[in-house]
């Protein structure tokens, strides 16, 4: 490591070291923690918070919860107990020979295992003029979070750049604030990596009628600013909208770079084989940064999704503490949420169009539902639920287990599946 | 530690007769009495689904407090916890109605008050000694025991079986 000694008198030593404190990086020290008791765990987080559920942090947005309550510590599966975590610890390089990770404020940290789960940070288009203005949000962070929370309380109209969940979110916490909320999205319908422009209406129209002003088809070009930052944003139709506060929400790209000279495999993520490791001995890898496989269209696949994050964590830690588990993967796509009181599930295969399979669309009053099976009919790969979203899980387990269903086809295709079709 | 019961269920037992899911519905709601149940502006919900399934099966489904849950696991909002005695609550505060835990239960037992935007699930019935649904059932389909005690009453009857076929 050029500047740096391994031998340095600050340095410490953990058996195992996590980088990064969130759902993969937790999820894993207290599935470490659980097999093996003694041993010291090392978290490293270059959050200044200690580890929280991030998904909640639209409610700090909206002041509908406190910092208090999105606490990880104590809940569900976060009950273990000596784990250490660093907070405002931001990794800079890893040595694999020396087995060291270096942090950036100093000092370094010898490990028996390493886990890398860094995970991801909000990509930010470089082509949108004065982006730099203060104003601009991207809500990745708690940080993030107080800080626009704080702004929302100086602006009447806001403008979210791009109609993915994250930014769906983030609109509804700021319309209980009470601001005009627009959303401006390049693609012709919201949620277009959820489901194709004639599944999302539904959901279109709730968001509608919630008072959501949206723009799609329109990309912003610049944002102007005075000397109180964001002043309005610029479309490329040549229109401005007139706002004191902008937040992006352009997808996620994954923090390696802290990897580039350790000689571990990257491919856009950090390449994790089946079992989790990654290309060095004694490391692993889960999360948002690491590139795992859809078990459906086996393609390779990054996620930004906190369950997943989980699942893969877990996996990593038991691979971790010597007990060696398989990741099953997960699908590209595998979203649940509600928005404007609209349930809805999204899974596996949704987009379909140029696509070869079966589909079978219904809508009734106050629900939709989309059900994809294979070219042959033979197994479900993927469905859209709105409203009516119950057993959800089933079908989850029906296509991740690429069960042959023509004995249940039928009450698939109704949306009558229910757990009494499973026993035998 | 003493051994926890489980909720088990012989679904050849089951007559479809639905008498869990009332009573699950009624201790479930603020007065525990059919009658102040019915009146209730809200109405009570069910944590027990008596399915039923080709060619004539009916399948009471109850919250299997799965070892593994993956409900506990997928929670985004930190809701789903495992109580000492084993079982897994929904802690309706916390839980801020995103689905995920309908998205992942492989037995479709969580339930969702879209109202009120928070998931529900099966209790176990804390104030209870016997859970309500297998306190009602009339056929022995919902059985309170701890694992040891129904894998002996299993092994009692099939080596009672055997007995009577070697006897013939």
């Amino acid at each position: 490591m050029p500047g740096r000694k391994v031998n340095d008198v600050d340095q410490r030593t953990a058996k195992y070291v996590i980088i990064g404190g969130s759902a993969a990086g937790m999820t894993a020290a207290h599935t470490i923690r659980a097999r093996d008791p003694g041993s010291s765990i090392t978290v490293l987080s270059d959050e200044p918070d200690m580890p929280y559920y991030r998904p909640l942090i639209p409610y700090v947005v909206s002041g509908k919860k406190s910092v208090r309550e999105m606490a990880l510590h104590g809940c569900g599966p976060y009950t273990g107990t000596d784990i250490r975590v660093e907070t405002d610890s931001r990794v800079t390089s890893v040595d694999t020979e020396a087995k060291t990770v270096f942090v950036e404020n100093g000092g370094s940290v010898r490990y028996g295992k390493v886990l890398f789960a860094t995970g991801s940070r909000p990509f930010i288009p470089p082509d949108i003029e004065g982006i730099e203005t203060p104003g601009v949000f991207a809500l990745r962070k708690l940080l993030d979070a107080r800080e626009m929370h704080k702004r929302a309380a100086q602006t009447s109209h806001a403008v979210l750049l791009g109609g993915g969940l994250l930014n769906l979110k983030a609109a509804f916490a700021l319309l209980e604030r009470g601001l005009e909320v627009t959303l401006v999205v390049y693609s012709p319908e919201v949620l277009s990596q959820l489901m194709e422009p004639r599944d999302a209406a539904p959901v279109r129209e709730a968001l509608d009628d919630a008072g959501l002003k949206i723009r799609t088809g329109a990309a912003a070009v610049a944002v102007e600013s005075d000397s109180d930052g964001v002043a309005g944003v610029l479309l490329d139709d040549g229109s401005e909208i007139a706002c004191r506060m902008v937040c992006i929400g352009k997808g996620v790209r994954p923090n390696v770079e802290f990897l580039e000279t350790s000689g571990i495999v990257l491919d856009s993520g950090i390449v994790a084989d089946a079992c989790t490791a990654c290309s060095r001995p004694d490391t692993f890898t889960a999360g948002d940064v690491a590139v795992t496989h859809d078990p459906i269209s086996e393609d390779r696949v990054m996620t930004a999704l906190w369950t997943n994050a989980v699942e893969m964590g877990r996996c990593a830690g038991l691979n971790m503490a010597g007990v060696q588990t398989a990741y099953a993967g997960t699908f590209g796509i595998l979203n649940a949420t509600q928005i404007a009181r609209l349930p809805f599930v999204s899974m596996g295969v949704v987009h379909t169009s140029g696509l070869d399979c079966e589909v079978h669309r219904h809508r009734s009053r106050g629900s939709y539902r989309k059900m994809v099976f294979s070219p042959d009919g033979a197994r479900l790969v993927g469905m859209v639920l709105i409203g009516d979203i119950r057993n959800a899980g089933l079908y989850r387990h029906v296509i991740r287990e690429r069960m042959e269903v023509s004995h249940i086809k039928r009450q698939i295709i109704d949306h009558s599946l229910h757990g009494g079709h499973f026993f035998r | 530690m003493a051994q926890p019961k489980e909720i088990f269920v012989k679904s050849e037992r089951c007559l479809g007769c639905m008498s869990c899911m009332i009573a699950c519905s009624v201790e479930h709601s603020p007065g525990k009495t059919l009658f102040s149940a019915i009146a209730e502006p809200v109405v009570p919900k069910s944590r027990v689904y008596v399915e039923w399934a080709p060619p004539a099966k009916k399948i009471p489904l109850v919250c299997r407090q799965c070892e593994d849950a993956p409900c506990m696991f997928a929670c985004i909002s930190g809701a789903i916890s495992r109580n000492d005695d084993g079982t897994v609550v929904t802690d309706a505060d916390k839980c801020i109605g995103c689905w995920t835990c309908v998205m992942v239960c492989p037995y479709g037992v969580i339930g969702r008050d879209i109202d009120a935007g928070k998931a529900y699930r099966c209790d176990r019935c804390p104030d209870r000694d016997i859970p309500a649904c297998v306190h009602a059932c009339p056929t022995g389909a919902l059985l309170y025991e701890t694992v040891p005690d129904y894998s002996k009453s299993m092994r009692q009857k099939a080596s009672e079986e055997l007995a009577r076929a070697e006897g013939e």
